[in-house]
C-alpha cells in the first residue's frame, strides 16, 4: 500500500491516446495539448463583491496548479473548455492582475478558450492576455471541443460544463464521492478544474467508463454488473 | 382600587364564571408590577389569565383618562402589550381571542397582527401607529426593531407576553427573542414579561432565561390524560425501522370508526402522506371526511383543514407536528400517535389536543409501527404516569444569532458599541459573552472577520463619524431585512398543477426529491398521486395521475431523537423483563422477541455493557445498546470509531438509532480486544469528539445552517430564486474553501460547537460514557443479527469515519468492485508503466532543474 497513487491513466479515444491526469486535466500527447475545463476564475471574488464572504486564495491556488501542469508537460497548446471566467462581477482588478501576471510567465504559449455559458455572461478575457476565443465546437484532430456536452456527427466530443462526480462504493458500506472523467464512445466529460467549484453526481450509462480522482491519484472504476 | 371596575371581574361576572386561582394569582402579580412564568396545560385558561391581568392594570387606567382625540370615537390606546407567538398560524386565532373581551367591555384598545403574512396596507397603517396590543412572531418583532423610529413607537410598551415559550426556549428563535427583549428592556426598564409554558422538566430555567426575577405560577393540575396502546395481533421478531407500520391499518380504521373527530399524528411528512393515502384506500367512502395536514402543504390547504376541524366537519386528520400547537380544536375527541412520539412532553402535548370540553379526558392511543415501539409505548406510559418530563435548555452564546442581531440593530437608529455590549449581556444566553467574542462579532459585521484573511469587500455595518454603528449600504440593508430569521430549510420548489392560466400552489417539496424524478414519474403529494410534467423557474408542474406505485417525497429534518427521559424508562422496562417479568400488555406481547434476543445474545441492561460482534460479507460489525437516543449515539459511535482508528488506519461506516449503534469496519478488527474501559474514557472528551467530527462529515453538513444564519450564505428573497438555488447548493463548497483558506474562522469553530451541543448532545454523551465505562462487558459473538441488531444493520442512512488515506480507501473500493465483477469480468487495463514525463519531456527541461526554479509550492503533487 506504500506505492504512490497513480498520477494518470492513458486511454484510447477515437483512435488517439489521451492521458487523464489526476490533476483534473487532460493531456493529449500527440498534439502536446493540455485541456482544462471549468476553471471559473474570479468566482470567489464575484461572491465577495456581492457581499458573500469567501476566503481569498482560490485564484492563486488555481493558477499555481496550472503552473505545476505547465512545468510538468512540454505543452504547445493550452485549451480551456469553457467557463474560464465565472461572472462579470468576478472580473475584479486583483483577479485580472493575477491572471495577467500568470500570463507573462507563459507568454509564448498559445491559449484557446472555447466559449462556455459563463463566458458569455462574464465576457471574453481581456485582449491583453492573448487568449484566442472561439465558439464551440472547435475541431481539433478527431475531436470536437465543446463546453456543453452534445453529440457531433463525425467527431468525438470533449466537453466540460457538468462538473461530473461519481459515488464510489465498496465493502463495509463504504462510499465516497469523487470528481471524475467520464469516457464514452462519442463523448468524454472532463472534471471541473477550478478550486471553488462544485460537482454533480452522475450515473454512467452503458459503455461509459468512469475514472475517479482523489488524493492526487486517478483510478478506473471497474464496470459494474447492471 | 375599586375591584368592581376591573375588566376581569366585570367580564367573568357577566358570564357567571369563577376565575381559577392561578388566574387570580397572575392578576395580582401584574397588579404588583411583577413578571413571571405561568405554567398550565393547553386549554386551561392561560390566555385570559395574562390578558385580563394586562387589561386590569393598563386598560382600567386608560379608560379613565380623558380621551385626547376630541369627542367622536375614543382614541385607541397606544402600543401597550406585545404578544409573541411561535407560529404565524396561531396569530390570527390569538388576536381573535384577545379581541373578544374588548368588544364586550367596550375597551378602547385595538388589536393588530404582524407576521410574515401581514399585507402591505396593514404594514403601512402600523407604520403610522401601532395597535394597543400587537400579536407577532420573534422574527417580525426583530424586523419592527430595525425601523428608525422604533424607540418612539415602542415608548408606551408595558408588557411582553410570550405564548408557548417552551417551543422557543431551546432554539435560536428563542435566543433571537431574548435579544429583542434586551433591547426593549433597555428602553423600558420596568417592562413586565410574562411567559406561558406547557409542562417542562425545568420550569425555573425557562423563567430565568426571560427574566432575572419573577414569579412561577402553577396552573391547576394537568387534566386527565389517558394513554393506551393499540396492540397488533402478532409481532414480527425482526423489527425493521423503515417499516411504516401499515400492518396496523385495519385496526386504525376500526378505531376511527368508533370515535368522533380524531387527530392521527405521524412523525414525518412522508409518513403522513402514506397513511392518508392508505386510509382513503381502505375507506373510499371517507373521501371528504378525511384530511391531511403538514408543513409543506400550502397555507390555503392548511387553513381549510383547520377551519373544517373547528367546525367538526372532519372524521379524522392525518397530521405531523404542524398541529402540535395552536388553537383548540374543540371537536377533537381522540388522538392516535403513529410510531413513537419520542418524548414524554411531546406525547402529553399531542394527547392534550383532544378532549377540550370540560370534564372530558384527553385520550391518546399509541400505534406502534415496529415491534420495539411496543417497548417505547410501555415506557412512555410509565414516564407519563411518573410525570418525568423533558427539560429544555436555552442555547449558550450562539454567535451567528448575535451577528445577525447586531446588523439588525445597526439598521434602525444604529448603536453604540459599549451600550450594546451591556444590553447583549443582559440576555441570558449571552450573560458570559467574553470581550474577545464581542470584538470578533463587531469585526465580523465590519469586514468579515478578525483574521488576516478578512474580507475587505464584505461590510454590513460600521461605525459612522460619531462612532455609531450603522448599515451604510441600502442594498445590503434590504437584503438583511429579507433574511432575518433563524429557521433553515433546504431549497424547496412550489408544486402547481400544469394548466394554462395558472393555478394555486399545492405546497412545496424539497429540491433533492424532485431531482431524482423524471418527467412522467409519479409521486404522492398533498394526498394525491401526481405526475411530474416539468420543472421550470423553481416550480414543479404536475398533473393528476392514477398510479398506486408512486414515490413518496422524503423531507429532511423529520427525525426526532428519543428523549433521555423516555430512554431511561425503556431501560427500566427491560430491567424488569430480564428476570422474566413481563408486565403490561405491551411487554407481554413483546415477550417472544425479547426471548429470542435473550437466547441468541442477551437483553440490553443498565448493569452490564452488552456488545455484539458479527462477521458478515459486508465486514466486521459491532453493536452496542446504550439507549441514550440517536444524537448521543452518533457522537458516541464517532468517538469510538475515531479512537479505534487512531493507531491503525481503518474506515468505519456508522449506523445509529435511538436504542443503539453499529460500527461496521471494512477490514479485519478485533473488537473484543479493543473494548477496554479506556475506549469509554471521558477525560479528554471535547478535543477528541472534535477530532472525530473532522474525520467524518458531520461538521460539513451542519455548516449550511450556521453559514445561513451568520449571513455567509444568503438564501435569497422573493423574486430571486435563482441565487437561492446557487448559494444553497454550495454551502458544502463554502465549508471546504473556508477550511482550506481560513481555518481559524470563528464561524467554523462555532459550526463544530453546534454539532457538539445540539447534534451530539455532548453533555449527555459525557454522562453516557461515565455510565458505560465502569460496567462489566458482556461480549456476545453472534452468528446472525439479533432483534436489536437487525434495525441497525438495515439502516441505510449512515455516517462514515476514516483514518485511512483517501488513496488507500479508493484503491480498496476499486479492488472490491473488481472482485464483485468476478473472474469472468474483463481485466482492468493495466496502467501504463511509462511516466507521462518520459513521453513528453523535452531535452533541457529536466525535472530537477525545474523543481529549483522558483521554489513555488506545488499543491497538487506534494505526495510524491
Amino acid at each position: 500500500m506504500a506505492s504512490p497513487p497513480p498520477s494518470h491513466i492513458s486511454v484510447k479515444v477515437a483512435g488517439t491516446e489521451l492521458c487523464l491526469l489526476a490533476e483534473k486535466a487532460l493531456w493529449w500527447p500527440e498534439r502536446r495539448t493540455l485541456l482544462i475545463a471549468d476553471l471559473h476564475l474570479g468566482k470567489a471574488a464575484g461572491y465577495r463583491a456581492l457581499g458573500q464572504p469567501v476566503p481569498s486564495g482560490t485564484t492563486a491556488c488555481n493558477l499555481q496548479r496550472l503552473d505545476a501542469l505547465l512545468q510538468r508537460f512540454a505543452c504547445q497548446h493550452l485549451v480551456f473548455l469553457g467557463d474560464f471566467l465565472h461572472s462579470a462581477k468576478g472580473r475584479t482588478p486583483q483577479t485580472l492582475a493575477a491572471l495577467a501576471e500568470w500570463r507573462t510567465r507563459h507568454a509564448a504559449l498559445p491559449i484557446t478558450l472555447v466559449r462556455g455559458n459563463h463566458d458569455r455572461h462574464a465576457g471574453d478575457p481581456p485582449a491583453g492576455l492573448g487568449i484566442e476565443v472561439v465558439a464551440e465546437p472547435l475541431a481539433l484532430g478527431p475531436f470536437a471541443l465543446h463546453h456543453e456536452p452534445c453529440t457531433h456527427p463525425q467527431r468525438h466530443v470533449l466537453a466540460g460544463h457538468v462538473h461530473p462526480a461519481y459515488r464510489l462504493r465498496g465493502r463495509g458500506r463504504q462510499q465516497v464521492r469523487l470528481p471524475c472523467f467520464l469516457v464514452g464512445e462519442h463523448l468524454t466529460l472532463l472534471p471541473s478544474f477550478g478550486s471553488f467549484t462544485g460537482a454533480m453526481t452522475l450515473q454512467p450509462g452503458t459503455g461509459q467508463r468512469v475514472y475517479v480522482i482523489g488524493d492526487g491519484g486517478i483510478w478506473e472504476v471497474p464496470e459494474q454488473l447492471k | 382600587m375599586v375591584k368592581r371596575r376591573q375588566p376581569s371581574s366585570r367580564w367573568f361576572a357577566e358570564r357567571g364564571w369563577k376565575p381559577f386561582s392561578f388566574q387570580k394569582a397572575v392578576w395580582q402579580a401584574v397588579a404588583d408590577g411583577e413578571s413571571g412564568l405561568l405554567h398550565a396545560a393547553t386549554g386551561a385558561g392561560k390566555t385570559y389569565a395574562v390578558w385580563f391581568a394586562a387589561l386590569d392594570r393598563f386598560a382600567g387606567q386608560c379608560a379613565s383618562l380623558p380621551t385626547s382625540a376630541g369627542r367622536g370615537k375614543p382614541a385607541m390606546a397606544p402600543l401597550t402589550v406585545l404578544w409573541i407567538t411561535p407560529m404565524r398560524a396561531l396569530a390570527t386565532d390569538t388576536a381573535r381571542a384577545l379581541q373578544a373581551p374588548l368588544d364586550d367591555l367596550g375597551i378602547a384598545w385595538s388589536i393588530g397582527l404582524r407576521t410574515g403574512d401581514t399585507g402591505s396596507a396593514e404594514r403601512a397603517r402600523q407604520a403610522r401607529r401601532l395597535p394597543s396590543a400587537l400579536v407577532t412572531t420573534p422574527e417580525s418583532l426583530t424586523l419592527l426593531l430595525t425601523q428608525a423610529n422604533a424607540r418612539e413607537a415602542f415608548a408606551g410598551l408595558r408588557m411582553l407576553v410570550v405564548d408557548e415559550w417552551h417551543e422557543l426556549l431551546g432554539n435560536k428563535r428563542g435566543v433571537q427573542l431574548q435579544l429583542a427583549l434586551a433591547r426593549l428592556r433597555s428602553w423600558q426598564p420596568s417592562l413586565m414579561v410574562w411567559a406561558l409554558s406547557a409542562t417542562l422538566g425545568n420550569l425555573e430555567h425557562a423563567r430565568q432565561v426571560l427574566m432575572p426575577a419573577g414569579r412561577l405560577v402553577q396552573g391547576h393540575d394537568a387534566k386527565d390524560l389517558r394513554i393506551d396502546t393499540l396492540l397488533p395481533a402478532a409481532i414480527e421478531r425482526f423489527p425493521w425501522a423503515g417499516h411504516l407500520g401499515l400492518r396496523m391499518l385495519g385496526q386504525v380504521v376500526e378505531q376511527l370508526e368508533g370515535s368522533a373527530t380524531t387527530l392521527v399524528f405521524t412523525n414525518t411528512r412522508s409518513q403522513a402522506e402514506t397513511w392518508y393515502q392508505a386510509l382513503l384506500q381502505a375507506r373510499p367512502d371517507w373521501a371528504g371526511l378525511l384530511a391531511l395536514h403538514h408543513g409543506s402543504l400550502s397555507r390555503e390547504v392548511r387553513d381549510w383543514v383547520e377551519l373544517a376541524l373547528k367546525k367538526g366537519q372532519l372524521k379524522a386528520v392525518v397530521c405531523t407536528s404542524s398541529l402540535d400547537l395552536g388553537v383548540d380544536f374543540l371537536p377533537v375527541e381522540r388522538v392516535l400517535q403513529v410510531g413513537s412520539a419520542k418524548g414524554v412532553a411531546r406525547l402529553m402535548q399531542r394527547a392534550g389536543r383532544s378532549g377540550h370540553a370540560p370534564g372530558r379526558p384527553s385520550r391518546a392511543t399509541l400505534v406502534p409501527t415496529h415491534s420495539l415501539e411496543l417497548l417505547e409505548a410501555a415506557a412512555a406510559r410509565r414516564a407519563v404516569a411518573q410525570g418525568k418530563v423533558e427539560a429544555r435548555q436555552a442555547p449558550e452564546r450562539p454567535l451567528d444569532v448575535l451577528v445577525q442581531h447586531l446588523v439588525s440593530m445597526a439598521l434602525g437608529d444604529g448603536f453604540d458599541a459599549q451600550d450594546m455590549l451591556a444590553e447583549v449581556r443582559s440576555a441570558w444566553s449571552y450573560r458570559d459573552l467574553s470581550e474577545t467574542q464581542w470584538a470578533w462579532a463587531l469585526a465580523f459585521i465590519r469586514h468579515g472577520g478578525l483574521s488576516l484573511t478578512a474580507y475587505p469587500d464584505f461590510r454590513r455595518a460600521e461605525p459612522d463619524a460619531e462612532g455609531r454603528w450603522r448599515v451604510p449600504d441600502a442594498r445590503l440593508a434590504r437584503r438583511h431585512r429579507m433574511s432575518i430569521g433563524t429557521l433553515v430549510s433546504d431549497a424547496s420548489l412550489t408544486v402547481k398543477f400544469w394548466a394554462r392560466g395558472g393555478s394555486g400552489s399545492l405546497g412545496s417539496v424539497e429540491e433533492g426529491f424532485i431531482a431524482r424524478l423524471r418527467p412522467g414519474d409519479h409521486f404522492l403529494f398533498a394526498g394525491r398521486t401526481l405526475e411530474l410534467v416539468e420543472v421550470r423557474d423553481m416550480t414543479v408542474y404536475v398533473r393528476r395521475a392514477s398510479d398506486r406505485k408512486a414515490a413518496i417525497p422524503r423531507w429532511n429534518g423529520g427525525r426526532m431523537p428519543l428523549s433521555g427521559e423516555l430512554a431511561e424508562a425503556m431501560l427500566a422496562e427491560l430491567d424488569a423483563a430480564d428476570p422474566g417479568m413481563y408486565q403490561g400488555p405491551e411487554m407481554r406481547l413483546l415477550r417472544p422477541l425479547l426471548e429470542v434476543q435473550k437466547a441468541w445474545s442477551a437483553l440490553p441492561d443498565k448493569n452490564v455493557l452488552l456488545a455484539e460482534t458479527l462477521k458478515s460479507r459486508e465486514g466486521w460489525h459491532l453493536f452496542l445498546y446504550p439507549f441514550a437516543g440517536r444524537s448521543v449515539h452518533l457522537g458516541l459511535a464517532s468517538l469510538l470509531a475515531w479512537r479505534l482508528a487512531r493507531d491503525t488506519p481503518l474506515s468505519f461506516s456508522i449506523a445509529v438509532n435511538d436504542y443503539g449503534l453499529e460500527l461496521l469496519c471494512a477490514s479485519a478488527i478485533d473488537y473484543a480486544g479493543a473494548l477496554t474501559p479506556a475506549l469509554f474514557d471521558s477525560q479528554d472528551l471535547l478535543p477528541e469528539v472534535l477530532a472525530s467530527l473532522n474525520a467524518g462529515e458531520l461538521a460539513r453538513r451542519r455548516f449550511r445552517e450556521i453559514a445561513r444564519i451568520a449571513g455567509l450564505v444568503f438564501t435569497g428573497y422573493p423574486g430571486a430564486p435563482k441565487s437561492t438555488r446557487q448559494l444553497q447548493a454550495s454551502s458544502g463548497l463554502y465549508f471546504d474553501v473556508f477550511r482550506q483558506h481560513d481555518p481559524d474562522n470563528l464561524l467554523l469553530t462555532q459550526a463544530r460547537q453546534e454539532v457538539l451541543s445540539q447534534e451530539l448532545d455532548v453533555q449527555r454523551l459525557r454522562q453516557t460514557l461515565q455510565r458505560l465505562q465502569p460496567l462489566p462487558l458482556q461480549l456476545r459473538s453472534i452468528r446472525r443479527a439479533t432483534p436489536f441488531a437487525f434495525p441497525l444493520m438495515v439502516e441505510r442512512f449512515r455516517e462514515s469515519l476514516s483514518s485511512e488515506k483517501l488513496a488507500d480507501r479508493i484503491r480498496r473500493m476499486v479492488s472490491d468492485l473488481e472482485q464483485a465483477a468476478g473472474a469472468g469480468a474483463q481485466e482492468p487495463a493495466p496502467l501504463t508503466t511509462l511516466m507521462v514525463e518520459d513521453d513528453t519531456r523535452e531535452p533541457g527541461r529536466a525535472r530537477k532543474a525545474r523543481r529549483s526554479k522558483d521554489g513555488r509550492p506545488r499543491p497538487a503533487r506534494q505526495r510524491s
